[in-house]
């Protein structure tokens, strides 16, 4: 028995991990993943400060340190269920199964897709699958590729997949249908669009004459986007243009684009092809809370927050006795939010395992938690604090419900 | 094998260099020790991973992070292995999946 | 491909236009629409779909806020049956 078990070896899970062991808990992290670090593996990013935030190099320092620690690895495990006997959770593998009285679930997050006809060719790939290809396995995703989706994940890989020398021929819309709603409409992805502009002038100081151009923030504002985009690190966003077909003899060839009035509706007559050897589709991440499903928490739909989150406190607790969530699964936000969740679930943890006068720091790390969120560099929704708001209500609405039961 | 990133601005210089020799549909292929087996198909050129069940149309990888299972390959005999998320190693027999003979909905619509 | 044929979820190959027509005809749920249609019933477990299968629900009906409309069963991943039968020994 390990007195705390961790699914998911990522940006939360890890900090977690190392929060516990530095209190003297027996550590183990379960991840289907062949390498620890999760999402944060993938990313890489230009700091205001000029500093680059490199996901590689974060996600090894975290896993060196809870190795030092002692913590144990299961890696290449999926967890395919687990549920509470006898007082202790059991997490069921497929070659193992182990029992621990403190389960934390930092399961991150899924990419929601944007659907497109002719995405099941080989060659059409989810957007963070170009990011991890690129970035951590070093393998081209193709030489040319389309984005289609346009919002800060998409643009972030877009920069990333630029600076590994791959060509982004544009980034561009789906088309507007009854699934891809407001992701297709012009003027809400420009609105959201706005809140990415702070990411586009860095790259300019390093790298140069060649990406970039400081005009981006100007044409952003005007009414009438130009029908071939504007250009970020010499990537063409096209808010008025929609992808209607991608395709190919058996693996992607190119797509057919057509363009768009202001309402997102396609101009007949105006289809044009753009040769590519891949696509990306970037639909945005919802929380991948399947375990926090099947072990029966209560859960609340928060847009803000990127989809379904399982109610929780302030201390990473669900409503669960020994049930703990950080990371994405508490909602879409960036790896230093989750790193900093991390910590207070690490701390609650460690309280509820009988470690006393860890009181204040489980304050200062919730503290620790806002701060970090108001520091933000990339904030994937901008109303994040306002889905927290909804959770904690909800999660009062919950304790209030309970009591009139026992009442 | 050029579609690997050798080099990189701010990532550095690939240090990996220990090529293996695996098959893929019973031809020969050379990919790094340990990367996934994706990653060692992509790099030399390879999309198409399965075909799917009943339609027979080409799949490759979707979400690379062990999601969306459309990578799923037969590995040593072993079916449904997600190429995205397993290690490579010397002397691995990888083989994609095909259409089934008889579609399963075919077959619940005769029999059900 | 026209917009009708567009593959929704990839696992059950099941269309755009079929679930839009199934939801209609039906004013399905998320839950119905899915048993129906088979869409997020396949090999993956609906990770990939299940927003979208959602989405196309909720313009018969809002999604409902205080349950997950589409039940995660375990096996979340899938497992032998070697596999299962070992664990429930």
């Amino acid at each position: 028995m390990n007195d705390v078990i961790i699914v998911g070896a990522g940006p939360a899970g890890l900090s977690a991990g190392i929060t516990c062991a530095k209190k003297g808990l027996g550590v183990l992290i379960i991840d289907e993943y062949m390498k620890p670090g999760g999402r944060l593996l993938g990313q890489l990013y230009e700091e205001p400060n000029g500093s680059w935030w490199n996901g590689i190099q974060e996600s090894t320092s975290l896993y060196e340190h809870a190795v030092d620690l002692g913590i144990q690895f299961q890696l290449n495990t999926p967890v395919n269920n687990i549920e509470k006997l006898d007082q202790s959770w059991v997490i069921y593998t497929d070659k193992h199964t182990f029992n621990t009285d403190h389960l934390l679930l930092a399961t991150g997050a899924a990419e929601s897709p944007v659907p497109v006809p002719g995405w099941t060719l080989p060659g059409v790939m989810s957007v963070g699958a170009a990011q991890v290809m690129t970035n951590v396995h070093r393998v081209k995703p193709g030489e040319r590729g389309v984005i289609i989706g346009v919002n800060v994940l998409s643009a972030a890989i877009a920069m990333e997949l630029q600076l590994a020398g791959i060509d982004v021929a544009c980034l561009t819309l789906p088309k507007l249908n009854k699934i891809t709603k407001n992701a297709a409409q012009p003027k809400d992805v420009l609105e959201s669009l706005l809140h990415v502009s702070h990411m586009a002038p860095s790259p300019l100081i390093r790298f140069g004459s060649k990406l970039m151009k400081n005009d981006f923030m100007k044409k952003m504002g005007v009414t009438f986007y130009p029908k071939e985009g504007v250009k970020m690190w010499d990537i063409p966003i096209q808010l008025r243009k929609a992808v209607i077909n991608i395709y190919g003899d058996g693996e992607v060839e190119g797509i057919t684009s057509a363009t768009i009035d202001a309402n997102g509706e396609v101009v007949s007559g105006s289809e044009e092809n753009i040769a590519c050897d891949f696509v990306c589709i970037a639909g945005g991440l919802y929380p991948l809370t399947e375990l926090a499903a099947v072990a029966g928490c209560p859960f609340y739909l928060i847009d803000e927050l990127g989809g379904y989150v399982p109610l929780h406190n302030e201390r990473m607790e669900t409503t669960l006795d020994g049930l703990y969530v950080a990371g994405n699964i508490t909602g879409i936000e960036g790896a230093k939010v989750a790193i900093a969740q991390g910590v207070t679930a690490g701390l609650s943890i460690a309280e509820n395992a009988g470690i006393s006068g860890l009181d204040v720091d489980i304050q200062h790390s919730i503290q620790s938690i806002e701060l970090t969120r108001d520091k933000a560099y990339i904030q994937f929704h901008p109303e994040v604090k306002k889905g927290k708001r909804i959770l904690k209500e909800q999660w009062k609405e919950y304790e209030r419900s309970v009591k009139k039961l026992v009442h | 094998m050029s579609r690997r990133i050798l080099e990189h601005p701010v990532l550095g210089n690939l240090q990996d260099n220990k090529y293996i020799s695996f098959t893929f549909n019973n031809k020969n292929y050379e990919g790094l020790e340990s990367e996934s087996i994706a990653a060692a198909l992509l790099a030399n050129g390879i999309r198409t991973l399965r075909y799917h069940e009943e339609s027979g149309s080409p799949r490759g990888i979707y979400c690379n992070i062990g999601h969306c299972f459309e990578c799923r390959v037969t590995v040593n005999g072993t079916q449904g292995v997600r190429a995205c998320l397993t290690p490579l190693q010397a002397g691995m027999v990888i083989e994609s999946g095909g259409k089934l003979p008889t579609p399963v909905r075919d077959w619940s619509a005769e029999n059900e | 491909m026209t917009e009708e044929e567009m593959i929704v979820c990839r696992c059950e190959e099941v269309s755009y236009e079929e679930l839009l027509q199934t939801a209609t005809k039906y004013n399905c749920s998320p839950r119905e629409l899915k048993l129906r249609t088979r869409a997020g019933m396949g090999y993956c477990g609906g990770r990939t779909c299940r927003g979208m299968v959602d989405t196309v629900a909720s313009t018969i009906k809002a999604q409902e806020r205080t349950q997950i409309s589409l039940k995660y069963q375990p096996p979340i991943r899938p497992i032998t049956f070697g596999d299962l039968g070992r664990q429930d020994k």
